[in-house]
């Protein structure tokens, strides 16, 4: 990109502050200190006065996409390009004892086979190898004629397997105890406390929740396209969240340096966290490229993807609470399972943010099984915390006899809370609700239920922005982020059309290219927080600093003066038009160049939903009749997308509580729904009626990260739906048809 | 049959040779029927002749496939999926379906035959000569919508991307069949288009929207 | 998918004939296979369930994609009918509402535009240890069914053992709760075989396949007889996911009325819950001759599910199918 000098230099180094925030390493948050300018700078102005902003924009993307123009990693083909496939080991737990490629290798079109780095396999589906061939088609059969024989070892594919005495050990460390698979032990305040704190409660709650592990699903499977042919440099055509995490691993796998790998993802078909880095996928990708000195592409296949790209952590809550006639909870203690396969998985400590407790104590620990590594995956750990608490929330409820949206209320300390679950419970009718669980006549019962979410969604200083402005008026604004679909893409032209009084389409955007100015991975909502105030800086620079050059035309208006509006500018007096003002331009026209600002960005999102269904007790059938939330997120950049964000993260939570769960031979050890038609997506036909409803008394006039929020709170409330409709507390997700009327048959409420 | 394969005898969960359940991978055998099949003469079925032979074609034929109202000589092998024909093997390649699930299960890579919606993963590249195949290209570009792909950008009903050609031509196809339809029947049309994003409320707007704006796909 | 050769077929003759293999495949999923739809056979190639050496193409067979009326009421269907086709039949719909009913339920609209009535009787089991390659199960030529044991929350709680599949297609219960047959050639004379003789029991010894149909044996039509029941029927199908599943049960229900409510005949066949269609001929049997009530209908409910064998994880079917029953009953005899 050309690198033109700002507009104005200053002359001495700006105030510094330090401040904390978040980073994301693959996937998940952590926080750091960063320095930062300390001066003044643009600021949003109040939510309301935007003209595009906070306004409804149609995706800039859009005409691309639904006219199958927009170009995905897995759309690439290249000259001379060879196709990878990966060989997994079938096994939970398992070594190689032989293997032998040389059949394989002779086949047509077969040009390189690699060993995948691992000597000792502990999941099923993990990678073993990876073939090139010429073809899909042949580079499969490539991918079968490779012989690999193995010693089978002892695995647990299951919770229950994992945790009894003696199971086969998983990880080939011990946990602290010695126990088989529990590491990570953690805990939390103290048992004594809560245990005088339970004598003093009116009503006591045991229970257990349990949740399975998820799938991100991404449409497009993980993988990449590796253009390098030999020579001296490489482009990596990647599916990712991260431009910028894909050219240093890649270099170091191609033998080259990192400046000379350029990454670029112009559109990806999803990640949901499980998209950082090059992956293993990646890895074998470049080795069979430096191998062949051809460009190689591999994309996994569906079951690759179910069975070796990670997934959301199972969990396993216990639970003993105890509460108050007039509904305080006084006290909780809570055993936590993370169930992240080999790796350590995710869950929020108990009790879930959104809620104070008066003594509570808590043990947390890692639970080990033979399967996949967990991985980030659209708010890790919330889900499961949430579903937990809510379920539990309500339940403490309802053996007290007070209305849950109270006993929220009473147990909530933030009072944004409670203006958002009165407007949710206003706007779905909540007096309507069924008084009694499982009551009324006929199998089909209503009921409606509620939950709050929380999530940071603030930024970091990564991103680093270039807008440039042609002599005729043409308008670039650059930088190396990525679209995931989020819309990222539109809100960047927006927020700088608006600074300068034009349209969006008077803006075209570069982005998803490691050779642009640097930018976060959009992980942990971090990338509208990140990028849009980067945006605003430069866009304001780029404002003044044509002011500047304008002003002896206007009269010598202040530059700060000068009005950029309606496509046109004005000063003391004076109006031009847009283009006429830029031709007074130098000919290289003029860049200007945006850091990040923190205080046009915060953390702190919250959210509330509501949730109504209706349960036939005579099939256990649960249909979703309406699903509402209310988000907060300061201002919202697109209104149209931020919408469609909240209905996506309703309809990934309506997913999770019905539906979806990954299914384990406990004896054999593998999965044994990789597939769509066995993992079920939630369809046309299960969509409930949805109402996104963005909070517009958040008067914060900041950008805030909302997209992980978005699918922590239905869950509960579907699952609170549930109970309320029928009467059966399903206390393990997915609240399948099996479950429900197992559930009321042993509560003695079948037909 | 042995004793042991016995359907009668109950099985035993406990039974060790459970353990014996998986296939080596990559048995010689899924290899080494191969070089019988790679070695067959290029052999051209034209679109017009679909079914005009009883003869056993094998390896890798020269066809004609009928796309977008363009007729594209490709050359594949007799196993060649119809999307993999379109995404892999035509030459400019045509990637707006897109290889999702590769089961059938997923609707991204829907396209028209003869005018009605089937899964491209599911029909063989050779089963589609003498077809008419529109594929989300045909019904308009970037720069020239049709109605329905208007409504969707209008209405938002795409967010990644990847599942929306086959939620655009099924959409424009059903809209053909039915120009009026109740919300009910517009979900019962994408019933067999999945969404991971969370689109379908958007896409239902568009569809309706798009049957309302009378405008014919 | 392994190579193949591919083959359009022009007569029946010539399918069967290029259906023949020589040598004998070494293994029955080997053989060559007929392709209509081929929106089930594709699946479990891409799975290499079934490794055909040579695939058949069907559906340049003239005749076979006809609707007629046999001139006393009844039907012939072409076996290439798509279900689509069948779905939206105007006599179908009227003469036969359950069959028109049955044929909408299947999988999604792609896959009725090109999936065919032949191939939906001939769909193989949906099981997941028999869909997954690596797992070598009973059908597949191995010692044991995994799902007897293991994950069997979608299995058979009818007719189950040594394997415990259900059978998936939602025409069958139906047509067999119609009556139909099914006209088949081979090698030998064309044939005629009732549907309730078509299906087989794992039990009966032929683990590999699910019907009596030779490798080189094709369906050309399928009869479906006239009947005092055929225009009550209907078909109820529960699906976990109604986007797009099979049938976790379903009930395909036919009845012909008699005087003042009572039932002069009944068909009742259970989808989702077999090895095959599940015919239960003792709650047929308890409804003829009874007026039609809620009562009634929650009686021959019970004794339709009588003899369930449920597995560990499939109780729930138990319930789940006696609420189907009354309600597709209560449709068809008019009880509200």
């Amino acid at each position: 990109m050309p690198q033109q000098p700002q507009a104005q230099p200053s002359p001495t180094p700006p105030k510094k502050k330090k401040i904390r925030v978040p980073r994301v390493v693959n996937g998940v948050e952590q926080m750091v200190e960063i320095e930062v300018d300390d001066v003044a700078g643009p600021g949003w102005g109040p939510n309301d006065k935007h003209t595009l902003l906070n306004h409804r924009m149609t995706r800039v993307d859009g005409p691309l996409k639904v006219s199958g123009a927009a170009q995905y990693t897995y759309d690439i083909r290249l000259p001379n390009m060879l196709y990878g496939r990966v060989v997994r080991c079938p096994y939970a737990h398992a070594k190689i004892k032989r293997f032998d490629s040389s059949a394989a290798l002779r086949m047509p079109g077969v040009k390189a086979i690699i060993q995948a780095p691992l000597e000792e396999f502990r999941f099923a589906g993990s990678p073993v190898a990876a073939v090139a061939a010429t073809t899909p088609e042949l580079a499969q059969d490539a991918a079968r004629a490779i012989v690999v024989e193995y010693e089978k070892l002892p695995h647990a594919v299951t919770a229950d397997a994992a945790i009894k005495p003696g199971a086969p050990r998983v990880l080939p460390t011990e946990g602290p105890g010695g126990e088989e698979n529990l590491t990570q032990k953690g805990k939390n305040g103290e048992l004594p406390k809560v245990e005088a704190a339970f004598a003093t409660c009116d009503a006591i709650v045991e229970a257990e929740y349990r949740t399975p592990r998820l799938h991100h699903c991404c449409l497009e499977t993980h993988g990449m396209v590796v253009d390098f042919s030999g020579g001296d440099s490489a482009t990596i055509y990647a599916t990712t969240q991260g431009t910028f995490t894909i050219p240093g691993d890649a270099a170091r796998e191609l033998g080259l340096p990192q400046t000379a790998v350029t990454a670029t993802v112009q559109h990806m078909g999803g990640g949901f966290g499980s998209k950082f880095g090059i992956g293993i996928e990646g890895m074998m990708a470049c080795r069979l490229s430096k191998e062949t000195k051809s460009p190689v592409k591999l994309m996994l296949t569906r079951s690759d993807e179910f069975l070796m790209t990670g997934n959301r952590s199972a969990s396993w809550t216990k639970f003993k609470a105890g509460v108050k006639k007039d509904g305080t909870f006084a006290a909780m203690q809570a055993t936590q399972y993370r169930l992240g396969g080999v790796g350590q998985g995710s869950q929020a400590g108990q009790p879930y943010a959104v809620y104070k407790v008066g003594e509570t104590y808590r043990e947390v620990y890692a639970l080990h099984t033979n399967e996949d590594s967990s991985v980030a995956m659209r708010a890790p750990g919330h889900p499961q915390a949430s579903f937990a608490m809510e379920s539990l929330l309500d339940e403490l409820a309802y053996k007290i006899g007070m209305d849950p949206v109270e006993f929220r209320k009473k147990n909530m300390p933030d009072k944004t809370y409670h203006r958002q679950i009165d407007r949710a419970a206003r706007e779905i009718n909540w007096t309507r609700r069924n008084p009694t669980p499982g009551g009324g006549t006929g199998p089909l019962k209503r009921g409606m239920g509620c939950a709050a979410g929380t999530w940071g969604g603030g930024g970091n200083d990564q991103c680093k922005v270039d807008v440039t402005v042609g002599r005729d008026g043409s308008v670039v604004v650059a930088v190396g982020t990525q679209d995931l679909g989020t819309g990222t893409r539109t809100y960047t032209r927006a927020i700088v059309a608006e600074e300068l009084g034009l349209q969006i389409k008077d803006v075209v955007e570069q982005i998803g290219n490691s050779k642009l100015g640097g930018a976060n991975s959009s992980g942990g909502s971090t990338t509208a927080a990140s990028l849009s105030p980067s945006v605003k800086d430069a866009a304001y620079k780029t404002r003044i600093a044509v002011a500047e050059k304008l002003s002896p035309l206007l009269g010598n208006a202040k530059p700060e003066e000068i009005i950029f509006a309606d496509g046109n500018v004005s000063g003391g007096g004076k109006s031009i038009t847009w283009k006429q003002a830029c031709a007074a331009l130098p000919p290289a026209g003029l860049t200007a160049h945006g850091v990040w600002r923190s205080d046009l960005q915060a953390r702190g999102v919250h959210g509330v939903a509501f949730a109504e269904v209706e349960v036939d007790v005579e099939t256990g059938k649960v249909r979703p009749i309406k699903l509402l939330q209310v988000q907060d997120g300061g201002l919202p950049l697109n209104r149209l997308t931020m919408e469609s964000q909240i209905n996506g993260g309703m309809i990934q939570a309506l997913g999770m509580t019905l539906f979806e769960t990954r299914v384990m031979d406990a004896d054999l050890g593998i999965q044994l729904n990789p597939s769509f038609m066995d993992y079920k997506l939630p369809g046309s036909l299960e969509m409930p009626e949805l109402v996104p409803l963005i909070d517009d008394e958040d008067k914060r006039e900041v950008v805030i990260g909302i997209a992980e929020a978005a699918i922590i709170p239905a869950i509960g409330a579907i699952g609170n739906a549930v109970f309320n409709a029928c009467g059966a507390r399903i206390r393990d997700l997915p609240m399948t048809p099996d479950k429900i009327l197992m559930a009321l048959a042993k509560e003695g409420r079948s037909a | 049959m042995s004793d042991e394969q016995d359907p009668k005898k109950k099985s035993s969960r406990y039974d060790p040779s459970r353990r014996k359940f998986l296939k080596g991978v990559g048995v010689a055998g899924a290899g080494a029927a191969l070089a019988d099949h790679f070695i067959s003469p290029d052999k051209t079925v034209a679109a017009s002749e679909s079914v005009t032979t009883g003869e056993p074609i094998a390896g890798t034929v020269n066809i004609a496939l009928d796309v977008n109202g363009a007729k594209r000589t490709v050359t594949v092998e007799t196993r060649t999926t119809l999307l993999n024909a379109l995404r892999n093997n035509l030459e400019p390649a045509v990637t707006g379906p897109k290889l999702v699930c590769d089961m059938g299960s997923c609707g991204a890579c829907t396209v028209l035959m003869d005018g009605k919606n089937v899964y491209s993963c599911l029909v063989l590249a050779v089963d589609a000569v003498g077809k008419k195949l529109t594929t989300v290209e045909g019904f308009g570009s970037p720069e020239k919508m049709s109605a329905v792909q208007s409504a969707f950008v209008e209405h938002d009903g795409l967010m990644c991307g990847f599942c929306t050609p086959g939620f655009v031509t099924t959409i424009s196809a059903y809209l053909k069949k039915n120009p009026n339809p109740s919300l009910d029947e517009v979900r019962e049309a994408c019933k067999g288009n999945f969404c991971r994003c969370g689109t379908y409320p958007r896409v239902f707007e568009a569809a309706l929207a798009a049957a309302k704006a009378g405008v014919s796909v | 998918m392994k190579p193949f050769e591919w083959m359009n077929a022009t007569s029946v003759a010539e399918a069967v004939s290029a259906l023949r293999s020589s040598p004998a495949p070494a293994d029955i999923d080997d053989a060559p296979r007929p392709i209509a739809g081929g929106q089930d056979l594709l699946t479990t190639m891409k799975e290499y369930i079934t490794r055909p050496t040579r695939v058949v193409n069907l559906k340049g067979i003239r005749g076979l994609n006809k609707i007629e009326s046999d001139g006393k009421g009844g039907l012939r269907v072409g076996a290439l009918v798509t279900l689509s086709q069948l779905e939206e039949d105007a006599m179908v719909q009227k003469i036969f509402p359950g069959l028109a009913e049955a044929a909408h339920s299947v999988g999604t609209p792609q896959i009725r535009h090109l999936g065919t009535v032949g191939g939906n009787l001939c769909q193989r089991p949906r099981c997941w240890y028999f869909r997954l390659e690596e797992v070598v199960c009973l059908k597949k030529g191995g010692s044991e069914c995994y799902a007897a044991t293991g994950e069997n929350k979608y299995h058979a709680i009818f007719g189950g053992g040594p394997s415990y599949i259900v059978h998936p297609s939602d025409l069958a219960p139906m047509l067999v709760a119609l009556g139909a047959s099914v006209s088949v050639v081979g090698p030998a004379a064309r044939r005629t075989i009732a549907l309730d003789k078509f299906f087989t029991l794992p039990a009966d010894g032929n683990l590999r396949r699910e019907n009596v149909l030779q490798n080189d044996e094709i369906i050309t039509d399928v009869i479906v007889p006239a009947s005092k029941f055929a225009g009550n029927s209907t078909y109820l199908k529960f699906k976990e996911r109604d986007s797009m599943d099979f049938a976790m049960s379903a009930v395909a229900a036919a009845v012909a009325m008699g005087p003042s409510k009572t039932v002069a005949d009944a068909r009742i066949v259970l989808g989702g819950v077999a090895p095959i269609p599940w015919r239960v001929a003792k709650a047929e049997a308890a409804l003829v001759g009874k007026t039609m009530s809620t009562d009634l209908l929650a009686s021959v409910a019970k004794i339709a599910l009588q003899g369930a064998e449920p597995l560990a994880k499939n109780g729930y079917k138990i319930p789940l199918t006696q609420t189907l029953v009354r309600r597709a009953l209560a449709k068809v005899g008019g009880v509200a």
